[in-house]
């Protein structure tokens, strides 16, 4: 009997090395994003952009890593974009799966949960859409992110408004948001920078869809232009009230809705003319042809239009794959972060990323891309121009905030 | 000036009207039963996407739509309380509490199963826009402020002048005199329920009309609409009208004249100190009991 055992375990040892040296080896990474639930508008198009990217990749010949070649393979769950669950998944695919590589993450309240326990565990986690600044601001040398944080893209938008010859601005938004009100502070510092001058800030809070009474107080005032910005379902309430108290003078905004989101509330005349004012996520117009050919496949494999998140995801996976091929291994997490800090902005990625110092992500962990104004015309978001924006100046600024 | 301060008079009285419409449901509910109907907000919710169901699916108008909506949150109204309520008329009220609490969760993700996440808007049509003197009265908001005036009245009219209301004010004053007197209190309960619930439905038709129906809503709705009730007095029909209008009006002119930061802070402050000059309710008398 005993000897049995020897001789299983011995051959055991002796099938061993010859798995280790097959030529073709699989890396699984963990995908958690919401899949159901307010979030899923987000984090299903970032999970079919994974899997395009990773079928991609596979069939250009996996990625080469050393003398080896991998493979990728996923193992996703559904983090419902809330705090408890992601963090669930989290220690699922770290402790259970056994997975190095996280990715996904769409959105803030989820991703931060994750990203504050992610700082004491042995592995690396790849941010998406997910905006709220403190997943990167607060420093773990394991997180790095596609999407630049909101206040980025707001001193982009005021040095931009001001530049329109707008001389006073009056100014509505969301109250308990970090994402807009981190823009909005942004915003502010840079438009009274410019020589604007703020006339009002009112808010409103997370249910509310009457802003008559905000707007009614600040046409009172009589600024040059406002500035609207929050969730795209109260935004769209805010525009439809804007038009029905008679304010002519030109809405500009922060929310990233789309057309279809925007006209179920508020009429096409309500909405002419009203711009929005983003980071230039995935827009086909705005962006050149390795954007096309990504809306190609991407319709070719899910049958509908890539929204514009999605690219943050898409573009995860191809950072992926450079670090990996920089660092010569996946399993020296430390070697793998070294490369990722420092590649340079990797081929076949769809966004337009702003280097500091000629690498794609800043020391902590945080990628930047062009910004740029839309406006709706004809029941559609027209791109018009870049923003102003100064991906170095802000990173040298984000490196000294922690929240 | 003068037209800003019309224009928020006008903006609070719309949302006022709609609070004193979820207020009155409350109200009725309150007085005569003793039950605090949280539900009631999710049951105005359901009414809004029952309208929207029987607008966009079945192609009916607003108008009927909307009575029919009503007509189904009567029965509704009914239903919960033969089933939920009836059967701890004679527990301690803390079980008809936790009843209350539960309904609120079972219509609430009733809803969220069977009419989704995404936010709906009851489409109307109603898109002109009045304009009196640099007042902007957009069409839509004077309808549901003519809608919700109507409904008041018709309420009035049927708890003042018919046998039924009277038989509904009996038990509010006095019961155990009301039963003496032969009126059949469980007619009475049920009457109540179904009136409530179809007032709960018409504001639910309404906000979903004016902004939108979506899980959320209605837990921010029935806190107004206790606030709304402890302003104007408890189970007071006159409290629930005034109280309402007072608290959309008070929001409004908090946003207009201190900051729209502090708008819900106060209305209840608002409330506090209603509570503490006169703690029975703006339009109760002190000696009603």
């Amino acid at each position: 009997m005993r000897r049995l055992a020897l001789l299983a375990l011995a051959g055991a040892f002796a099938l061993s090395p010859m798995t280790a040296s097959a030529e073709e080896k699989t890396l699984t990474v963990g995908v958690s994003d919401a899949l159901s639930g307010g979030g899923a508008v987000y984090g299903m198009p970032q999970k079919r952009a994974i899997d395009l990217a990773i079928e991609q990749i596979n069939a250009g010949g996996g990625i080469k890593v050393g003398d080896d070649t991998y493979k990728l393979a996923t193992i996703e769950y559904d983090d419902k974009a809330d705090p408890t669950e992601a963090t669930n998944v989290a220690r699922k695919l770290i402790d259970r799966d056994g997975v190095k590589y996280l990715m996904g993450y769409c959105c803030s309240a989820s991703t931060g949960a994750v990203a504050s326990i992610i700082g004491r565990e042995d592995a690396i986690m790849l941010v998406g859409t997910a905006g709220a600044r403190a997943i990167t601001a607060a420093g773990h040398k394991n997180v790095f992110r596609t999407r630049p944080p909101g206040d980025y893209t707001g001193a982009a938008a005021g040095r931009f408004i001001a530049s329109q010859g707008v001389k006073k601005l009056g100014i509505i938004s969301a109250r308990d948001v970090a994402l807009f009100t981190q823009y909005r502070d942004a915003l502010i510092e840079a438009f009274e920078a410019e020589g604007g001058e703020i006339v009002a800030v009112e808010t409103f809070g997370g249910q509310d869809r009457d802003m008559t009474a905000q707007l009614t107080k600040v046409r009172g005032l009589e600024p040059d232009a406002y500035f609207i910005s929050g969730y795209v379902e109260q935004v769209a309430f805010a525009h439809r009230q804007a038009h029905e108290l008679g304010i002519a003078a030109p809405r500009y905004g922060f929310s990233g809705g789309s057309p279809e989101q925007f006209l179920r509330v508020a009429s096409s005349e309500a909405m002419e003319g009203v711009w929005d004012l983003l980071a230039i996520e995935f827009n086909a117009d705005a962006l050149g042809e390795t954007a096309k050919a990504y809306a190609e496949a991407y319709q070719a494999k899910w049958n509908e239009y890539p929204t514009p998140n999605s690219a943050f995801a898409y573009d995860q996976v191809y950072v992926l794959k450079a670090a990996l091929e920089a660092a010569g291994t996946v399993d020296d997490l430390d070697a793998v972060k070294e490369a990722l800090r420092n590649i340079e902005v990797p081929e076949g990625v769809v966004l337009n990323y702003l280097p500091v110092d000629g690498k794609m992500f800043d020391p902590k962990g945080q990628a930047y891309i062009s910004n740029g104004a839309f406006q709706f015309r004809d029941d559609k978001w027209a791109f018009v121009e870049e923003l102003p924006s100064d991906a170095a100046a802000y990173s040298a600024y984000f490196q000294t905030v922690r929240d | 000036m003068l037209v800003d301060l019309i224009q928020q008079l006008f903006n609070g009285l719309v949302i006022g009207s709609i609070y004193t419409l979820v207020a009155l449901g409350l109200t009725i509910i309150f007085g005569i039963l003793g039950i605090a109907h949280f539900a009631h907000g999710s049951v105005a919710m359901f009414g809004g996407y029952i309208t929207y169901f029987f607008i966009a699916s079945l192609g009916f108008g607003l108008f009927p739509s909307m009575a029919a909506a009503m007509a189904v949150g009567a029965l509704l109204g009914v239903g919960l309380e033969r089933i939920a309520y009836y059967p701890v008329r004679n527990a301690p009220p803390i079980n008809a509490f936790i009843i209350a609490l539960g309904l609120t969760l079972i219509i609430e993700k009733s809803n969220l199963i069977l009419f989704g996440v995404d936010q709906i808007i009851i489409p109307t049509g109603f898109t002109r826009v009045f304009n009196v003197g640099g007042v902007t009265l957009p069409e839509l908001r004077v309808y549901i402020l003519a809608i919700a005036a109507v409904l008041v009245i018709g309420l009035t009219i049927l708890i003042q002048r018919t046998w039924m209301g009277m038989a509904v004010r009996a038990v509010a004053q006095n019961r155990p005199a009301a039963v003496l007197m032969g009126i059949n209190v469980n007619a009475v309960s049920m009457f109540v329920f179904a009136l409530s619930s179809a007032l709960g439905v018409a504001a639910g038709v309404l906000v979903g009309a004016l902004f939108a129906i979506a899980p959320g809503v209605s837990g921010g709705l029935v806190v107004k609409g206790f606030a709304v009730l402890i302003l104007g007095g408890l189970g007071s029909i006159p409290g629930a009208i005034v109280g309402g209008l007072v608290l959309g009006v008070s929001e409004t002119f908090a946003s207009a004249f201190i900051s729209s930061a502090y708008k819900d802070v106060i209305a209840f402050l608002l409330m506090i100190g209603v509570l503490l000059v006169k703690p029975e309710g703006l339009m109760r008398r002190s000696a009603a009991r």
